[in-house]
């Protein structure tokens, strides 16, 4: 029997053998796996209020959005699609931008941009409001890396409930920009209109979901 | 009288028709006779057809009205008064009656007319009763440009005089000389005035069938599906079996093209007019309600500005809009772009029912020999807003 055993190759020196093997690649499997997760992103860019209800708002406006780019039509532009992703989600109202310019003159908000939470609600009471959203946009047209360019945008939102004035939601997104097949090839990267789209739809997904 | 006049001729035509068809059936005893009469019944029709369009006389009694000067909306200099006298000479041609120089003159410098982009209530009341024209042609230059290719765009629309001015008629063209160079490009047009007067005969070619079919009503053909807006809400507020009164507020213009929120403003009375499902307001009225009214818009429209938008003009719908870029270009290289955001607020519901951004370049789905290319702005932004409005009313 022990001839046997010798002979194909399953004696207890080569079944210890194997099992070193074994254990050695299941060692570097879970290493390459814990590799990955601490490479993985914390989903840190989205602050959510656990104790706000969602839920409840019905009705919301746009404030207009602070622009730290040179093209100064880029933030009405962004708003813009903004409001028009969010309409067509049907999920909530957002009320017209000529509405929300006369409640900003008649609250006399210096800065609609970024309103303080005494802004907020003075608004909220001309316009008739469950939130307001404010955003910024940091990034938005070409960029340059060696004889490489690309579109970029990157803009981060906040939405303020109106009885509190606090900011019960943020989020930011960054689509565009050079990759390596634009480095590689070229060809400048994809229009402002899509990557804007693009960037708009990643934060109505972070704010649904 | 027209119609009557047409069926009178149809008549004889079909009577002559059918003698010949008798005569041709009895002397035809084989198959070859059989193709002389199907050949006869083709020459008929061809002939009824062409009798309807050319033949006749466009009225017994001549359709009265004043031609305003051109409104530039061009942005550069232009032969507007060369323009005219063509548009004047080829509806002559086509047998309008056009309210002399002189009268026109007077009647504009004694009501103080400087406007001529659009006719308000009032004007179009005076005109009629001092001079008792009928309509006044409104022609709006929206771009012109005689380097080679040259390139033209031009709106037109008649508005009624009276005491009920509405809009009974309006068309456009964006004409340029390498749109269908054919082969061996014979088929360029080199001279700007060969391709105005291209554009004016369509112009006139479109007034006539309006007055000749009784009907501005047409129906929008499907345009292809790259034209339809990126994003867009519409409420289910909106019923499609209704017939909407739309009064087509001035646009913010954000490119750096001039006067390009008063074309696309142009574009959209012009779309939905002919949509045949709603009564736009002419834009001459809206505008003098403004001035009156005090209304400046800071952003958009506010609601307190819309209420009384809708009672003073009695609309359902206010459009309004943005224009984000709306650019033409010079010479064979390049491609024309739009970009446009739009809303409409409901009259009893105070409610955005429409919303929509659309953007577009002259070169989407072109990939070879430029087939099928857009070369002026005037005809990409009017088949964006042709597919708004299918959405519209679909």
């Amino acid at each position: 029997m022990k001839g046997n055993i010798d002979r194909y190759g399953f004696g207890l020196k080569t079944m210890r053998k194997n099992m070193k093997i074994i254990n050695m690649s299941r060692i570097l499997y879970y290493l390459v796996l814990l590799v990955l997760f601490a490479c993985a992103t914390t989903g840190g860019d989205i602050y959510r209020d656990p104790n706000m209800d969602f839920g409840v708002i019905k009705t919301i406006a746009v404030m207009p959005f602070t622009s730290l780019t040179r093209d100064n039509v880029s933030a009405e532009r962004v708003r813009d699609v903004f409001i028009n992703k969010l309409l067509s989600t049907g999920a909530v109202y957002v009320i017209p931008v000529g509405e929300v310019a006369r409640g900003i003159a008649k609250a006399e908000i210096q800065n609609p941009s970024t309103p303080s939470p005494e802004d907020v609600k003075k608004l909220a009471g001309i316009i008739k409001v469950q939130a307001l959203f404010t955003g910024v946009l940091r990034e938005y047209g070409e960029v340059r890396s060696g004889a490489s360019s690309a579109n970029i945008i990157s803009l981060s939102l906040q939405m303020l409930e109106t009885e509190t004035g606090k900011v019960v939601w943020s989020a930011s997104s960054t689509k565009g920009g050079i990759s390596i097949w634009d480095r590689l090839f070229g060809g400048g990267g994809k229009p402002m209109n899509i990557i804007t789209e693009k960037a708009i739809d990643d934060l109505i997904d972070k704010l649904f979901k | 009288m027209i119609l009557s006049i047409n069926y009178l001729n149809k008549m004889i035509s079909i009577s002559l028709f059918l003698k010949i068809k008798k005569e041709a059936k009895r002397k035809s005893k084989n198959i070859h006779s059989r193709y002389l009469s199907f050949l006869i019944i083709l020459i008929f029709i061809v002939f009824l057809n062409l009798s309807n369009l050319e033949g006749m006389p466009l009225k017994e009694e001549k359709f009265f009205i004043a031609v305003f000067p051109f409104e530039n909306l061009s942005g550069t200099f232009a032969p507007l008064k060369d323009f005219r006298a063509l548009y004047i000479r080829k509806l002559k041609e086509r047998r309008f009656q056009i309210l002399s120089e002189d009268i026109l003159e007077r009647f504009m410098a004694k009501n103080r007319i400087r406007y001529t982009g659009g006719i308000d209530k009032e004007t179009a009341r005076a005109l009629k009763n001092e001079t008792n024209v009928e309509a006044v042609l409104i022609t709006s230059l929206e771009h012109y440009n005689d380097t080679n290719p040259p390139k033209l765009a031009l709106t037109s629309r008649l508005v009624s005089t009276g005491d009920n001015s509405e809009i009974l008629w309006i068309d456009g063209f964006g004409l340029a000389g390498d749109d269908s160079p054919g082969i061996l490009s014979l088929g360029l047009i080199e001279d700007p005035n060969e391709l105005l007067s291209k554009a004016i005969e369509s112009l006139t070619k479109s007034l006539e069938n309006y007055f000749l079919k009784e009907t501005g009503k047409e129906i929008i053909k499907g345009v292809s599906k790259k034209f339809q807006p990126k994003t867009y809400f519409r409420s289910n507020i909106f019923d499609s079996g209704n017939k909407y009164r739309v009064a087509v507020i001035p646009f913010f213009n954000r490119s750096e093209r001039k006067n390009a929120g008063e074309i696309m403003v142009l574009q959209f009375i012009k779309n939905l007019k002919n949509a045949g499902k709603f009564d736009v307001i002419e834009p001459g009225i809206v505008r003098n309600k403004f001035l009156t009214l005090r209304i400046i818009m800071e952003e958009g429209i506010s609601l307190s500005h819309a209420d009384l938008l809708f009672t003073e003009l009695d609309v359902d719908l206010i459009l309004s809009g943005k224009v984000m870029d709306y650019q033409d270009y010079q010479g064979t290289y390049g491609k024309p772009k739009v970009d446009f955001s739009l809303q409409i607020i409901e009259r009893r519901s105070r409610k955005v029912v429409w919303s929509s951004n659309s953007n577009n370049e002259g070169d989407e789905g072109v990939f070879l020999f430029d087939f099928g290319k857009i070369n002026t702005a005037h005809k990409l932004a009017s088949n964006m807003v042709k597919a708004v409005t299918n959405l519209i009313i679909k």
